[in-house]
């Protein structure tokens, strides 16, 4: 087989697998735009009116804003935490280091049914109510081991000569790690956040315990609305995400291109 | 004076004054909690301070979508305005979620809850969890069906913790293309269990319905069950024939809409809005159907007169008809003495008379009484032993 | 000198360690150890606790067969699962890494797409896919491939397609992140040496993304073993996982007592595949050391 034909190949699995992860999406995008509430396949008519009860439903809006913000902030602090810590890991060497590390990925080995309720527990017997930052710090605790490990992998690819170069060339370990360490393991953390933005917009375990009255995300919001039907607006929701998310980066690099190639011209 | 001083003075006034009983005063003063061991704790203190609950504000959990919002348009934001108190409302997916999060909260934290049924009540009875409303302080109570308050008030003593305030049954729905309403009517509680339908079945995960239907199909009384291994052996026959245990209205209904299933049990509300979408489905309570109720239930700790004035904002009819028309379930107000609009006569388990003796309820002492053995033997019957 | 070296070798790990260890341990070891403590109590009959030291949970959670069949369900599933994830994952977390770097951006926020959609809306679309009315059985019909409509839904094949689709994501980016950093001048001096693209993937590229591969299938075999909203919309009626006992146990029968145990369990099991994992990883850094 040519390099050719083998990277053909692989662009054709590529491919295969991107549409079989499109496949729900496909389903709620389409609809979306159902004119009959009960999601139900043959579309019976074309229709806007869920975009438009979306952009009236201010419930479902402010749980989204408080998704966002709650994925935001857990992403931040999260890859934060799990930098430092998958850093002295694969660094270092110090006892009890297996220990730690198997404590460092611990919130995903609990049930999270298990972990929402001793929290509370325990935030009972101190006497700390239910808040915000409560539920925040939920959602570090179970995003952080996601970015533990994919930074980890990738650091243990990272070779520790070109450290050691900027060591020996007078930086000190700080502006090492920010001019060599940092760059070389970027993707990694940028997975890492994307991991616990999406874990933590995604979460419903959790929050609905977590949550203080009030705050609703949009998977507690579905949640609650599961005994009667799921209102089509979600699915609008849904839509509206992935047109900002794919559709406004991809204009960006049309429109970018274009502009390359005009000015080429 | 700090706030948890006045806080503590104003809890003691309303014990003096008859307002919480003493066996709820001790609660809240941290002195007795559910879980023994672990109440109370370095900051102790920090907790006593919240349980009475600001005055300003009360929360409110249920169902959400078109149900809050109908909550809020017609009862939380005229209370509001008449009184200054807030309503924060949140959202559940299920009463046993629901519960476990009252349990490992605090008290006075959550204040009212538009909970199912008489079982639940009575759970929340023996947790210790239930009030007394003063009902002089509800007026809209008076339009409220006798025969859906009666089964409370045998569990709290003659008086109310909770107030009915929505009905449903749960009967037998099924695919009109693949069942006729004859055939259904015929077989009843037994569609459900017919060879011919073997992968064509679904029903309710949730072992109450399951045993209930159990005891239909095996000709007995479920709330007088005498062979209990006829039922489970009923349960376990419409098991291996189903293909699927829904566990809310939204995969029933996908279920039913998509033709995955042709026969199930139903909640009747869910029924009528696929028939409204023009779904042809059918519904059908069989002899010995079964009925249910929802209550707004004020959980023990809140401040109660302030709950009672917002009870009586959502008692009024136009909340209760349009929380009703939101989620097609019949409000518990009686036809004879409210005018309940267009819709609702027409809804599917409403009746005119207000009577509601054709339906059958869950006995809660029966029930709650074979609560841990049933739920945790359904359990594993579910899986197949 | 030495002390004060040894000093600092052993502060800084700690350091860094800090702010995550001591939220692990403000909001997790020591819940977990309300647990423990939890596992010994008795559930009374009303569904409060009796408080004292039992151990009759344990007892039935380590004796009964029908925990333990679960529990071996549970993993086979998770195994076949994570199986299913390297298979369909490699191939384009290798396009991932090896594509224009324009590309890789946007097609990282491809994948990540369905995390857009609620995870309980997501599941429950492949009703509309898989269903008998779903897209792929009126597609097969309006071929003609087949006449009836096929059962497709609701059995161990159906809970494992919606795991997949959850999990795979996870699995393409760890094996992506790995690969991206793979020296590019390696492959290429193994061609040079008359390896062909195959051998020089083999012996080179391979060896090499297996940090990611491993990071990629401990997490999908950790969260598959843990799940139980996709048994429960995905699953037949006797489809369970161990985390479904659990959740029941404790939000349905009340009993915290024994899902405190349950859950102990799975933990302990759990632990045990994560103790292996960063064993095997350190085995890896020694390897790495000799090159």
């Amino acid at each position: 087989m040519t390099r050719n034909a083998s990277w053909i190949a692989i662009t054709g699995v590529t491919i295969l697998v991107y549409l079989l992860m499109f496949a729900p999406v496909a389903v709620v995008m389409l609809l979306s735009f159902n004119d009959s509430q009960f999601g139900a396949f043959p579309i019976e008519g074309f229709s806007l009116r869920w975009f438009v009860a979306l952009w009236e439903n201010e419930a479902v809006l402010r749980a989204f804003r408080v998704s966002l913000l709650l994925g935001a902030l857990t992403a931040v602090i999260s890859t934060t935490l799990g930098v430092l810590a998958a850093l002295a890991i694969v660094r270092y060497d110090f006892p009890g280091k297996r220990l730690v590390s198997t404590a460092l990925i611990a919130p995903i080995l609990i049930p999270e049914v298990v972990l929402a309720v001793a929290l509370l527990l325990f935030l009972r017997w101190l006497g700390i109510p239910r808040s915000f930052v409560l539920l925040l710090a939920g959602h570090v605790i179970f995003t952080l081991p996601f970015v533990i490990l994919v930074v980890q992998a990738r650091l243990v690819g990272v070779r520790r000569e070109f450290e050691e170069a900027a060591l020996s060339l007078g930086a000190n370990p700080i502006q090492t790690f920010f001019s060599v360490t940092l760059p070389l393991i970027m993707p990694a953390v940028l997975a890492g956040m994307l991991f616990a933005f999406t874990i933590s917009f995604d979460d419903i375990t959790g929050t609905l315990f977590w949550k203080p009255g009030g705050v609703e995300t949009v998977p507690t919001q579905i949640f609650a609305m599961l005994r009667h039907s799921i209102s089509p607006e979600i699915n609008a929701l849904g839509t509206v995400m992935v047109v900002i998310t794919v559709v406004l980066p991809l204009l960006g690099l049309a429109l970018a291109r274009r502009l390359a190639a005009r000015t080429r011209m | 004076m700090t706030d948890s001083t006045k806080r503590y003075e104003r809890l003691l006034e309303r014990y003096r004054n008859g307002d919480v009983d003493r066996r709820t005063f001790l609660k809240l003063m941290g002195i007795a909690g559910i879980t023994a061991g672990v109440t109370g704790g370095p900051m102790g203190w920090l907790a006593r301070e919240a349980v009475a609950g600001s005055p300003d504000q009360l929360r409110f959990d249920g169902w959400g979508g078109v149900v809050s919002e109908a909550f809020r348009e017609y009862a939380f934001r005229p209370y509001t305005e008449a009184t200054g108190i807030d309503v924060v409302d949140g959202t559940f997916g299920g009463a046993d979620e629901y519960l476990a999060r009252v349990r490992s909260g605090r008290p006075g934290e959550f204040n009212i809850a538009h909970l199912s049924g008489v079982f639940d009540y009575a759970r929340y009875h023996s947790l210790d969890l239930t009030t007394t409303i003063n009902e002089d302080n509800v007026p809209n109570l008076q339009y409220v069906i006798p025969r859906l308050q009666d089964p409370l008030r045998a569990i709290t003593n003659g008086t109310l913790s909770g107030i009915p305030y929505n009905y449903g049954t749960t009967g037998i729905a099924y695919n009109r293309k693949h069942i006729s309403d004859d055939e259904a009517r015929e077989k009843g509680a037994q569609l459900m269990i017919d060879p011919a339908f073997e992968n064509r079945i679904g029903g309710w995960e949730e072992w109450k319905t399951r045993i209930w239907y159990g005891a239909l199909q095996t000709g007995q009384d479920p709330n007088d069950i005498r062979d209990m291994e006829a039922v489970w052996d009923a349960v376990r026959e419409h098991r291996d024939l189903a293909l699927k245990y829904w566990s809310s209205g939204a995969e029933l209904m996908s279920l039913l809409a998509e033709e995955e299933i042709y026969v199930t049990e139903a909640w009747s509300g869910r029924v009528y809005a696929l028939q409204e979408q023009g779904h042809d489905i059918g519904y059908i309570d069989p002899p010995g159907g079964l009925g249910w109720q929802e209550t707004l239930f004020v959980i023990a700790g809140s401040p109660m007169e302030e709950c009672e004035e917002l009870l009586n904002f959502m008692l009024e009819p136009e909340t209760a008809i349009a929380v009703a028309e939101g989620q097609n379930y019949p409000p518990a107000l009686d036809p004879q003495k409210v005018d309940l609009g267009d819709k609702v006569p027409n809804l599917p388990a409403f009746d005119p008379g207000g009577t509601l003796e054709a339906l059958n309820f869950f006995d809660p002492e029966y029930w709650n009484g074979h609560e841990q053995e049933w739920s945790a033997q359904f359990s594993r019957v579910q899986r197949g032993y | 000198m030495s002390a004060t070296a040894d000093r600092l070798f052993d502060r800084r790990p700690w350091i860094l360690l800090g702010p995550a260890l001591s939220a692990v341990t403000f909001l997790l070891v020591i819940p977990v150890c309300f647990i423990v403590v939890y596992s010994f109590w008795l559930r009374t009959a009303i569904g409060t606790e009796e408080v004292g030291f039992h151990l009759d949970n344990w007892q039935l959670v380590l004796t009964d067969p029908f925990y333990r069949d679960i529990l071996v369900q549970t993993i086979r599933i998770a195994v076949v699962s994570t199986l299913l994830c390297i298979a369909l994952g490699y191939v384009p977390a290798y396009f991932i890494a090896y594509a224009g770097a324009r590309h890789k951006l946007l097609l990282i926020l491809l994948l990540m797409l369905p995390f857009w959609i609620s995870y309980i809306i997501r599941t429950m679309s492949w009703i509309n896919i898989l269903g008998v009315s779903g897209a792929v059985n009126s597609a097969l019909m309006a071929v003609g491939v087949i006449d009836e409509p096929m059962r497709m839904l609701y059995n161990e094949a159906t809970v494992v397609a919606g795991l997949v689709h959850f999990l795979l994501p996870f699995m393409v980016l760890n094996i992506y992140v790995s690969l991206d950093g793979i020296d590019r001048n390696l492959t290429a001096a193994a061609q040079s040496l008359g390896c062909n693209g195959w051998q020089a993937f083999r012996e080179v590229t391979l060896p090499l993304s297996l940090p990611g591969l491993a990071a990629g299938s401990l997490l999908c075999f950790v969260l598959a073993a843990g799940t139980y909203i996709t048994p429960m919309i995905l699953g037949g009626p006797q489809n369970a996982m161990f985390a479904n006992l659990v959740f029941e146990t404790i939000i349905t029968q009340l009993n915290w007592p024994l899902g405190s145990a349950l859950s102990l369990v799975l933990l302990v099991l759990l632990g045990a595949v994560v103790m292996a994992y960063t064993h095997f990883l350190g085995l890896d850094q020694i390897a790495k050391s000799f090159r």
